[in-house]
C-alpha cells in the first residue's frame, strides 16, 4: 500500500494530454496565421504553408522542449501542492487531536515513556561504548594480568613487583609498562580529615597513560628509585579545586597524608584520575614500599598496565613466551603462571558492556510495543472516524490526500511523544544514573544527551512516526464509500480489515511484552539466586581496614606482637562484639593463592587459597564450625602448625577419609618446618566471587592458618560491631594511628559494601530488565483494553440481539473475555517461542538459571494471561450491562 | 553559450516589450517583433514559443485561452506586474550597455 500511496503523491506530474493538445494547437494556429500572411504578401497557397513551416523551424522539436517545460511546471506546481496540503493535514491533525483529548494524552504518554526511557539507556550506552574513555589513545592501553592457570580467574590485581619487572624487561610488544597499586588515605592537618584515592605508582605510570601535570612538575627518576628518600605526591585537578580552592602556591605546599608530612610537587590536569579513574593523589612506589616487598615474587597485588606496541596477538604470544621462560627460572614462585593482556575497555567494562547492548535491545522491543499501541489507538480512532474519511472522499479527497493526512497525524503524535519524551530521558538520567551503583560502571562514563544520543533517538522517532501512521491508513485506503455511507458508516469491509490489524497488533505486543517479561523473570531470578548463595559468613555488621607493616621495621615477631596488640585494642572498642586480623576478607580484592600436599602425596600440589588469622576471625564473621576445632590462642608461632579447611577442600582432598588429624605441606617434599595438621572443618567461605562452583577445578578450595604461625605484612582488621559499621570505620583509623602512626590505612569500609558491589551488576540489570518488562506488559495491556473495548462497541447490536433472544449476561461477558484469552494464547505462542530463541543472549549474565527455565516461561506466561484477562473485565461488564432494548432502539 | 545568453534575454525583452500594450497571441506577438526589428532578428520563428512558456514559467506573462478575431481557439499571454518591473530594469540596462556599445565603436571608428 505505501509504494501506492507514495507514487500518487509524490511521482512528479506527467505531461497530461490537454498539455499536448493546448501545445499543438498553438502552434497549428501560428503556423495556419503566418501561412494566411505569406498569401496576403503574394506567395502561392501552393508554397506558403511550406514555407511556414520552414520559417517556424523544427516543429516536433518546438513541440517536444514545450512539453517538457510544462511538466516541469507541473511538477513544481506539484510541490507546493503538496506543501500548502501538509500545512492543511498538520492544521487538522492539530484540532482533531485537540477534539480527543485523552487520546492524545494516553498515545503521547505512551510514546514519551518509551522513547524517554530508551533514550536514558542508550545515553548510558553511549557513554560507557562507544564514547572515548580519558586517556590519550586510549585503544593501545592494556592491563597485563597475571594469574595461575589453574585457577580459572584472571584478575586485574595481582601482580608482584619482582615479576612487574621481568614483564617490564623483557616484553616488547607492551611498551611502556608500569605497575600501580590502588589504596586509599587520610588528609589531616589543615582543613577537615578526608579520605582520599590514591595510587601507588612506578616510574613509567604516566608515560603509559601520557599524562603530565598541568602545574608543577613530574616525580623524577630518582624518587621512584630511592626508598624513602623524598615524600613527594602528585593531586588531580579535582582534589586542586577541592582542597585548596586552585591555588597555583600549592606546589611545594605540606600535605599530611596518614599523618605523615608529604610534599606537593604537581597538580594533574584536568579530567585525570589515574587508572581508578578517581584518584585524588599519586606516591612514588619508593615512599611506601619496603626492600622485601619489592623482591618479593609471590606477593601479588599490583595492577600492571602498559601501551601496545604491536597487535595484541603478537603481544600476547610474547607474553606466554615471557611467562613460560620465567616458570623456567622460578619454578616455585611462576609454577603455572601466565600473564593475559586485557584492553582497558574490556577492563573497565567487564560484564557490564553486554549488559548495556541486551538492555538497548530490550528498550527498542519497548518502543516497538509503544508504536504497535499508539497504531492501535490510532486504528480504534479511524473507525470512529470512518464516516468522516468516508464523507471527505465522497467530496473529493482523494485517497492519498486521507493517508496523506493521517500520515501526518501519526507524526504530529511522534513528535510531541518526542519533544516529551526528550524532557523525560533528561529526567530519567538525572534519576536513573545515581541509581547505578558504584563500581557497575567506570567513573568516567557520564551519561549525558550527546548528539549521537539525540540522533538516535530521532531515528528512532521517525520510523515510529511513519509507522504509527502507516498502519491506519492502510486500513482506510480502500473503504468502499458508497456501502459505507450506506451502513451508516460501520463499513463492514474496512472495518473487518482493521480489526484483523488490530489483533495483530495485541498478538505482536503480547509477545513482545512475553520476550520482555522471561528476560526480566530470568535476571531476577538469577539475582535472586545469587543473593541466596549462602557465602558462609555474615557480612552485615563488619567494619574492615587493611593495612601494611612495612617489613624493615616489622619483622615477623613484631608483626606478631602489632597484630595481637590491634586484635586485642579492636576488641576492646566501646560497641565492638569481636575482632580479629588476617591476611585477607572476603570480597575486599587479592586473593592469595598457594600450593599444599598430602602427606601421602607428596609431588601432587594442590591449589588452594591461604587465609592466615587470628583466632577471633571466625566469630567476627560468623563462620560455623562443622568438625574438629578452630584456631585458638595456643596456636602460637613455636607451637605445632595447624590449619583449618573447608567442607569444600574437605570433600576433594579428603573425600574417602577424616581429614581431622592428616598432615599437610606447604613445600613439596615433606619438609617438617613447613606442615601443620588439620585440626578442624568449617562450612564454605565465598571469598570471590558468588557464581563459580566451590567444587569446579578452578575454583580453589580455602584453608585457614594461624597468622602467628604464618605473619603476612598486609593485614586486613575486621570488627563486629553492634549498630552502624560505618560509624565505626574513625574509630579504627585512629586505633591504628596509636599503634603506629605511620601506617597508611587502606579501604576502610563496611564489609557488606564490599560483598554489595560483587552482585551490583545483577542487581542493576534485574532491576532495568524489570522495569522495561513492567512497561511493556501496561502497554500489552492498554493494548488489549483498546481492542475489547473497540469490539464491544462494534458488536453491541449482535451483542444485544443475542440477550435479547436470551442470551444471559454472563454468558455475553465469558465471550469478550474468551476473544481476549485467544489473543493472548496467541501472543504468548508467538512471544515464547521469540523468548526460546531470544533467551540464549542472556546466557551469560545467568546464574544457576538456565535461558529456558520453564519456571520463569510458565511464570510469566499464567501472570500475562492473568493480568490481560484483568485489563479485558471492564469491556466484558460493559457488554454485559448493557440494556439490549435501549442498544437496538438506538439504531 | 554567452551569444545564446545574450540572444534570449534580447528576446525576453522584445516580447515582454511588445505586451507591453495590450495582450497577444503567439503568432501577433511574432509578426510584431519581425514588423519592428525589420528582419535583423532573422531566426526560427518556432524560437519564440519555448521564450513564451519559460516566460510564463517565470510568472512574468501570464496566459489565457480566448478567441482570435476570426473565432479561433487562440493562447493570450499578457504581462505581469512582475514582468513589467523586468521590463523597465532590464530596459534600463540595454539602454546603458548599447549607449556603451555605441560609443567604443563610435570611438574606434
Amino acid at each position: 500500500m505505501s509504494r501506492r500511496f507514495f507514487s500518487r503523491t509524490f511521482r512528479p506530474g506527467q505531461v497530461r494530454l490537454d498539455d499536448a493538445e493546448d501545445i499543438r494547437q498553438e502552434i497549428e494556429l501560428y503556423l495556419d496565421l503566418r501561412t494566411e500572411e505569406l498569401v496576403r504578401e503574394g506567395v502561392p497557397v501552393a508554397d506558403a504553408r511550406r514555407i511556414a513551416e520552414e520559417r517556424f523551424g523544427d516543429t516536433s522539436g518546438v513541440e517536444r522542449r514545450l512539453r517538457r517545460q510544462a511538466r516541469r511546471r507541473r511538477a513544481r506546481r506539484g510541490t507546493l501542492m503538496t506543501m500548502s496540503g501538509l500545512r492543511q493535514d498538520l492544521g487538522y491533525a492539530l484540532r482533531t487531536f485537540g477534539r480527543s483529548p485523552v487520546f492524545t494524552l494516553v498515545a503521547v504518554l505512551t510514546l514519551a515513556l518509551t522513547l524517554g526511557g530508551n533514550t536514558a539507556i542508550f545515553s548510558v550506552v553511549d557513554a560507557a561504548l562507544i564514547r572515548a574513555m580519558p586517556f590519550a589513545d586510549a585503544e593501545e592501553l592494556v592491563y597485563v594480568n597475571g594469574y595461575h592457570l589453574s585457577d580459572g580467574e584472571v584478575a586485574i590485581r595481582g601482580a608482584s613487583y619482582p615479576e612487574f619487572y621481568d614483564w617490564q624487561r623483557r616484553s616488547r610488544g607492551v611498551s611502556p609498562m608500569a605497575a600501580v597499586a590502588g589504596g586509599a588515605s587520610t588528609i589531616t592537618g589543615e582543613g577537615a580529615a578526608e579520605s582520599v584515592a590514591t595510587e601507588i605508582v612506578t616510574a613509567d605510570y604516566f608515560r603509559v597513560l601520557r599524562a603530565e601535570p598541568s602545574l608543577g612538575r613530574p616525580f623524577t627518576p630518582e624518587e621512584h628509585e630511592r626508598i624513602g628518600a623524598a615524600t613527594v605526591v602528585l593531586i588531580s585537578h579535582g582534589f586542586w579545586e577541592r582542597r585548596y580552592g586552585r591555588d597555583p602556591g600549592v606546589v611545594g605546599r605540606d600535605i599530611v597524608l596518614d599523618d605523615r608530612p608529604w610534599t606537593i610537587v604537581g597538580v594533574m590536569p584536568p579530567g585525570f584520575g589515574g587508572t581508578a579513574l578517581d584518584t585524588d593523589l599519586w606516591i612514588p612506589e619508593s615512599m611506601v614500599t619496603s626492600p622485601e616487598v619489592l623482591e618479593a615474587r609471590g606477593t601479588r597485588f599490583l595492577s600492571v598496565i602498559g601501551r601496545l606496541t604491536t597487535h595484541p596477538r603478537e603481544a600476547q604470544a610474547e607474553l606466554d613466551v615471557i611467562a613460560r621462560d620465567l616458570q623456567a627460572e622460578w619454578p616455585e614462585a611462576h609454577d603455572d603462571r601466565y600473564a593475559q593482556i586485557q584492553s582497558f575497555r574490556d577492563a573497565y567494562l567487564a560484564g557490564t558492556g553486554g549488559l548495556l547492548w541486551v538492555l538497548l535491545g530490550a528498550g527498542v522491543v519497548l518502543l516497538l510495543i509503544a508504536a504497535a499501541n499508539v497504531s492501535n489507538l490510532l486504528l480504534v480512532r479511524s473507525h470512529a472516524r470512518t464516516r468522516e474519511i468516508v464523507l471527505r472522499r465522497a467530496l473529493g479527497a482523494g485517497s492519498g490526500r486521507l493517508a496523506g493526512q493521517l500520515l501526518t497525524e501519526g507524526m504530529v503524535l511522534a513528535t510531541l511523544g518526542g519533544v516529551v519524551g526528550m524532557a523525560l530521558a533528561v529526567l530519567g538520567l538525572e534519576v536513573l544514573t545515581p541509581m547505578i551503583p558504584g563500581g557497575v560502571l567506570p567513573g568516567y562514563v557520564e551519561p549525558h544527551l550527546s548528539t549521537t544520543t539525540f540522533l538516535f533517538s530521532l531515528a528512532i522517532l521517525g520510523v515510529v512516526g511513519t509507522f504509527m501512521g502507516l498502519a491506519p491508513a492502510a486500513s482506510t485506503a480502500r473503504v468502499e464509500i458508497a456501502s459505507t455511507l450506506r451502513d451508516g458508516g460501520h463499513g463492514a469491509t474496512g472495518s473487518r480489515r482493521r480489526l484483523r490489524a488490530q489483533h495483530g497488533f495485541v498478538v505482536a505486543q503480547v509477545a513482545m511484552a512475553l520476550v520482555l517479561m522471561v528476560g526480566a523473570g530470568l535476571l531476577t531470578r538469577s539475582f535472586r539466586a545469587q543473593l541466596a548463595v549462602d557465602t558462609g559468613t555474615e557480612l552485615e555488621g563488619v567494619v574492615a581496614m587493611r593495612l601494611s607493616l612495612p617489613s624493615h621495621r616489622y619483622d615477623a615477631d613484631g608483626r606478631r606482637r602489632f597484630v595481637a596488640e590491634m586484635e586485642r585494642l579492636a576488641g576492646e572498642l566501646p560497641g565492638v562484639a569481636s575482632a580479629s586480623v588476617s591476611l585477607d576478607l572476603p570480597f575486599r580484592g587479592g586473593s592469595y593463592g598457594a600450593y599444599v600436599f598430602r602427606q601421602d602425596a607428596l609431588d601432587e600440589r594442590i591449589r588452594f587459597h591461604r587465609h592466615m588469622v587470628t583466632p577471633g576471625y571466625f566469630e567476627t564473621l560468623g563462620i560455623d564450625l562443622v568438625a574438629g576445632r578452630l584456631i585458638s590462642e595456643d596456636d602460637r608461632g613455636d607451637a605445632p602448625g595447624v590449619g583449618v579447611i573447608t567442607e569444600a577442600m574437605a570433600r576433594r582432598v579428603f573425600p574417602d577419609e577424616s581429614p581431622i588429624g592428616q598432615t599437610m605441606y606447604l613445600r613439596p617434599g615433606g619438609d617438617p618446618d613447613m606442615a601443620f595438621e588439620v585440626v578442624g572443618i568449617v562450612e564454605d567461605v565465598r571469598y570471590r566471587d558468588l557464581t563459580t562452583s566451590l567444587m569446579a577445578d578452578r575454583n580453589s578450595p580455602d584453608i585457614f592458618l594461624s597468622y602467628y604461625q604464618i605473619p603476612s605484612s598486609t593485614i586486613e582488621v575486621a570488627a563486629r560491631v553492634r549498630g552502624d559499621p560505618g560509624a565505626y570505620i574513625s574509630q579504627l583509623r585512629s586505633l591504628a594511628a596509636t599503634l603506629d602512626p605511620d601506617l597508611p590505612v587502606f579501604q576502610a569500609q563496611p564489609l557488606a559494601d564490599a560483598y554489595r558491589a560483587e552482585t551490583a551488576t545483577p542487581r542493576l540489570a534485574a532491576f532495568l530488565m524489570g522495569l522495561l518488562g513492567t512497561l511493556a506488559l501496561i502497554l500489552a495491556c492498554v493494548g488489549i483494553y483498546g481492542v475489547l473495548a473497540f469490539t464491544v462497541g462494534q458488536r453491541a447490536q449482535e451483542i444485544a440481539i443475542r440477550r435479547a433472544i436470551g442470551a444471559n449476561a454472563s454468558r455475553v461477558a465469558r465471550g469478550v473475555l474468551g476473544d481476549s484469552l485467544r489473543l493472548v494464547v496467541v501472543g504468548l505462542a508467538v512471544g515464547g517461542v521469540g523468548a526460546m530463541l531470544g533467551a540464549p543472549v542472556l546466557e551469560g549474565f545467568l546464574f544457576a538459571v538456565p535461558p529456558t527455565d520453564p519456571v520463569t516461561f510458565v511464570s510469566v506466561g499464567g501472570a500475562m494471561v492473568a493480568v490481560a484477562l484483568l485489563a479485558a473485565v471492564i469491556p466484558a461488564m460493559r457488554a454485559a450491562s448493557r440494556d439490549p432494548a435501549e442498544v437496538l432502539a438506538s439504531e | 553559450m554567452s551569444g545564446s545568453d545574450l540572444f534570449t534575454g534580447t528576446l525576453d525583452i522584445l516580447i515582454l516589450r511588445t505586451l507591453e500594450a495590450e495582450p497577444l497571441h503567439g503568432y501577433a506577438i511574432g509578426k510584431a517583433l519581425r514588423d519592428r526589428s525589420a528582419g535583423v532578428l532573422a531566426v526560427e520563428e518556432g524560437a519564440l514559443y519555448p521564450a513564451l512558456h519559460r516566460l510564463e514559467g517565470r510568472s512574468l506573462l501570464e496566459s489565457e485561452w480566448g478567441r482570435t478575431d476570426t473565432g479561433r481557439r487562440a493562447k493570450f499571454y499578457r504581462l505581469t506586474a512582475g514582468g513589467a518591473r523586468h521590463l523597465a530594469a532590464e530596459s534600463a540596462r540595454w539602454a546603458q550597455y548599447s549607449d556603451a556599445v555605441a560609443a567604443i565603436l563610435g570611438r574606434s571608428e
